[in-house]
């Protein structure tokens, strides 16, 4: 008999148009609302039930809002804007619970532990960890240079900084907040903790991709890309690391003794230039969209070819999988916003 | 599929520390213009803290090349812009003010490397505003004002209420010695029509470059010539003194206030506060030599001889001392305020003047005459090591020939180089070829034919220590044979 083989697709739930356009989403922990955070400014909370979803307008950052992250494990999210403030927001109804400036300068981006007990947020040269309620917890000293992005590693012992010329690591295990930098003179756009903990990665401005041995400390560059590379991902089970800086979806295969000296994994499956794409939480399934209004599904495990394509409606700017890797939401640069469920054919 | 929208102009302004550029950001925020102009604020809180469309930045630049300052950008615009491109309604105009100590280099190199901003924001222009006031003491002083100004496509010359008529004289011509080409306007409290600041299209290859015509003529040992028409007798050549200050506002009768006043003058300079170091122009050189007439025409066919004469050893001349009417060389001493020089005319006619600099720099006038004709002559006195250097010439280049040069000129040159900008004839092309670059980032491109127009080089080069024989060589090279 037969190995029975499954195979998935994504199938659309529900859409609904946003009056911006849609920068990022960030699911609750539920996987029934998300927030949106609109370039524009907009902040808004959209709920996702069976074939409904419904987007409210709940508040705005003016000139454009950078960052939204939902507390892990918790009922409210966070968003930073062009106008230098951070927002904290209740995720059932939607209201604004409180709204500071931690600086002059906006704040780039904004990171939840884990845990759900701090979030981190980059302002500027500045990084400090909030409570969930925003009272300070703790203040870095100021960097060099501006952070560009931050991430926790998986079990919240470590947060990473992506600066120029270095990724710093700090530890928040215990409060102890000691620092280690991991070198490269470039600036550092991304920071990615594999979720086995043992690499640490980055894009680089320079268009290569560097990553770390965490326990050795040795370090090796990826080149060959179009430009600078601002969109890198691992894999759940820590296997590949996905990039993109064009049409192409680049993944170093990490099993056995690693990719150095190998040549990657291509996929090609878009004709314009990727602007986002998500590892499926749990499984092994990778969604990129971007310029070319297609929604792409692959397994690379299984097959350089794509597994699934959908089309939107127009240029897509983010793909989001909720926490259990059972739906999908796809954010299109003219507000729509489209939730698939991925199904066995 | 994606759908490209129309290029956002960019506007860079630069200006050292109360130069003026908030005064500036204020009005243009505050002006009823219906433009969306959102701002990038490097000088916290001066610009209207509540204005929606200001956003505030920390310089930060990022090295993109190991090291190279050609290839350094602005990481900070990089991401400020970038989240700016995530709107549906695009602004008219983007405006980023730069920190009065910045150098400007990089701000325009982030238009030119970043491969997504180049396809969403145009280089406008960069507008440099310069403090009359303090200007000369500063550019003195520190590197960061001559480059500024050196980047600049339009001078906005500010505070001019504040100083004399003869010190703006002195600075636009220093102006003009750093950068032949930028566009001067002066202003009080920073007040100029925005149409003139924004939308400029300096950078923009499709208008026509323009290139100052005066600066592309060859140069003169002097800056300005006046015909005057004498009877014989004895003239007073005279610089304004501290007591009659007032003089150069007009060229009418004089009076005499010079000799009333006691010539042991004690020229305390110091007591003004600004007894700065040395740009106080000692010996002027001046040409005086009879003309056919006192037309522009008589004036035009005197160069020759004037320049003959300038290139003569030169006789130093004493405050009170005798000037020739003859073509000879002359080197006033003008260090006192109200110095005064006897000129005697013996056959009455037309006779030219000619001066090294601009005779309004020092109040500079021949007592009771007014000129019948003057004309003003490209500079080429560089007191700063900054300068500009201008070629040209009709001959047709060989398009390998050039590039080679080019590209030799920006590898061994770049970093000196902050602006050069052209019009090319180049053989077999008959579209005229334009080209502007910012130190090694370069952009160049066909532009319409030449028609009937007469086809010529013009090239303009801005920048530290450049040297002319060295330019002019390489420009030879790349003439086609």
């Amino acid at each position: 008999m037969a190995k029975q083989s499954l195979s998935f697709a994504l199938e659309p739930r529900a859409s609904a148009s946003f009056d911006d356009y849609v920068v990022d989403c960030a699911w609750s922990p539920d996987g029934r609302s998300f927030a949106i955070a609109g370039g524009e400014g907009k902040v808004a909370l959209a709920r996702a039930e069976g074939d409904s979803l419904r987007v409210d307008t709940i508040g705005e950052h003016l000139l454009g809002t950078l960052s939204v992250a939902w507390r892990p494990h918790g009922n409210s999210f966070a968003t930073s804007g062009q106008d230098a403030s951070v927002a904290l927001w209740d995720g059932a109804s939607g209201q604004e619970k409180k709204r500071w400036k931690p600086g002059v300068t906006p704040t780039q981006a904004l990171s939840f532990a884990p845990g759900g007990e701090m979030f981190a947020a980059a302002t500027g040269k500045s990084v400090t960890l909030w409570s969930p309620l925003g009272e300070k917890i703790h203040a870095f000293a100021p960097a060099v240079t501006s952070a560009a992005s931050l991430a926790f590693d998986r079990p919240g012992t470590d947060l990473g900084v992506a600066l120029n010329g270095e990724l710093a690591v700090h530890r928040i295990e215990k409060a102890r907040y000691e620092t280690r930098r991991y070198k490269w003179p470039a600036a550092c756009l991304t920071v990615n903790f594999s979720g086995n903990g043992r690499f640490l990665a980055s894009g680089m401005a320079d268009g290569s991709l560097h990553f770390w041995n965490r326990s050795t400390g040795k370090d090796s560059q990826m080149r060959g890309y179009d430009g600078k590379l601002e969109l890198v991902g691992w894999s759940d089970n820590s296997r590949y690391l996905a990039s993109s800086a064009g049409n192409e979806v680049v993944l170093w295969d990490f099993s056995g003794k690693g990719p150095e000296g190998t040549r990657p994994i291509v996929l090609n499956g878009h004709t314009e230039r990727v602007d986002s794409f998500a590892w499926q939480p749990g499984g092994d399934h990778l969604v990129s969209a971007g310029r070319d209004w297609r929604l792409t599904m692959w397994r690379p495990a299984k097959t350089k070819q794509p597994i699934d394509v959908q089309m939107l409606d127009s240029d897509a700017s983010v793909v989001r999988w909720s926490p259990d890797g059972k739906r999908l939401v796809a954010g299109e640069k003219r507000g729509r916003l489209t939730v698939f469920e991925l199904v066995a054919r | 599929m994606s759908v490209t929208p129309s290029r956002v102009p960019v506007t860079v302004l630069t200006g050292f520390l109360g130069s003026g550029k908030t005064t500036l950001l204020n009005r243009i925020l505050s002006e009823k213009h219906g433009k969306r102009i959102a701002v990038i604020e490097n000088e916290f809180g001066e610009v209207g803290v509540d204005h929606q469309l200001v956003i505030g930045a920390e310089e930060e630049l990022f090295e993109t090349n190991n090291g190279c300052i050609c290839c350094t950008v602005r990481g900070d615009l990089i991401r400020i812009l970038g989240q700016l491109m995530k709107r549906r309604d695009k602004f008219d105009y983007i405006l980023i003010e730069t920190t009065g100590m910045a150098d400007p280099g990089p701000v325009a190199q982030t238009f030119f490397l970043d491969d997504e901003l180049k396809t969403q924001f145009q280089l406008d222009a960069i507008v440099t505003m310069v403090d009359a006031k303090h200007f000369e003491q500063h550019v003195d002083e520190l590197n960061e004002p001559a480059e500024q100004v050196a980047f600049a496509d339009l001078v906005l010359l500010n505070k001019t209420d504040l100083v004399d008529a003869a010190a703006l004289e002195r600075i636009e011509s220093r102006i003009r010695g750093i950068n032949g080409t930028a566009k001067i306007h002066r202003t009080k409290n920073a007040d100029v029509a925005i149409d003139k600041v924004l939308n400029v299209g300096a950078f923009d290859l499709q208008r026509a470059l323009a290139v100052d015509s005066t600066f592309l003529e060859p140069e003169y040992p002097f800056e300005w010539g006046g015909a005057y028409q004498l009877t014989p007798g004895d003239y007073l050549l005279k610089t304004a003194g501290e007591h009659d200050h007032h003089a150069h506002h007009e060229h009418g009768p004089d009076c005499d206030h010079g000799s009333a006043h006691d010539h042991g003058h004690d020229h305390d300079h110091a007591e003004n506060g600004h007894d700065h170091d040395g740009h106080t122009h000692e010996d002027l050189d001046v040409v005086v030599l009879p003309l056919t007439a006192a037309t522009p025409e008589a004036l035009e066919a005197a160069i020759e001889p004037a320049v003959r004469a300038f290139a003569e050893a030169a006789t130093v001349v004493p405050c009170h001392g005798t000037l020739d009417a003859a073509p000879s060389h002359n080197a006033i001493d003008i260090s006192h305020p109200g110095a005064d020089f006897r000129l005697t005319i013996d056959k009455a006619g037309a006779y030219a003047l000619f001066c090294e600099h601009h005779p309004l720099e020092f109040g500079l006038h021949l007592v009771g005459q007014r000129p019948a004709a003057e004309r003003r002559f490209a500079s080429h006195h560089h007191e700063d090591d900054i300068s500009s250097i201008g070629i040209s010439d009709p001959r047709p280049l060989d398009p390998a020939k050039l590039n080679q040069w080019l590209d030799y000129l920006l590898k061994t040159r770049g970093q000196d180089i902050f602006r050069m900008k052209g019009v090319l004839n180049v053989k077999g092309e008959d579209r005229r070829q334009v080209f502007h670059g910012v130190h090694m980032m370069f952009d160049a491109q066909a532009e319409r034919p030449w028609g009937s127009t007469p086809r010529e080089n013009r090239l303009v080069f801005i920048g530290r220590g450049l040297d002319r024989a060295e330019l002019e060589a390489g420009f030879e090279s790349a003439v086609a044979k």
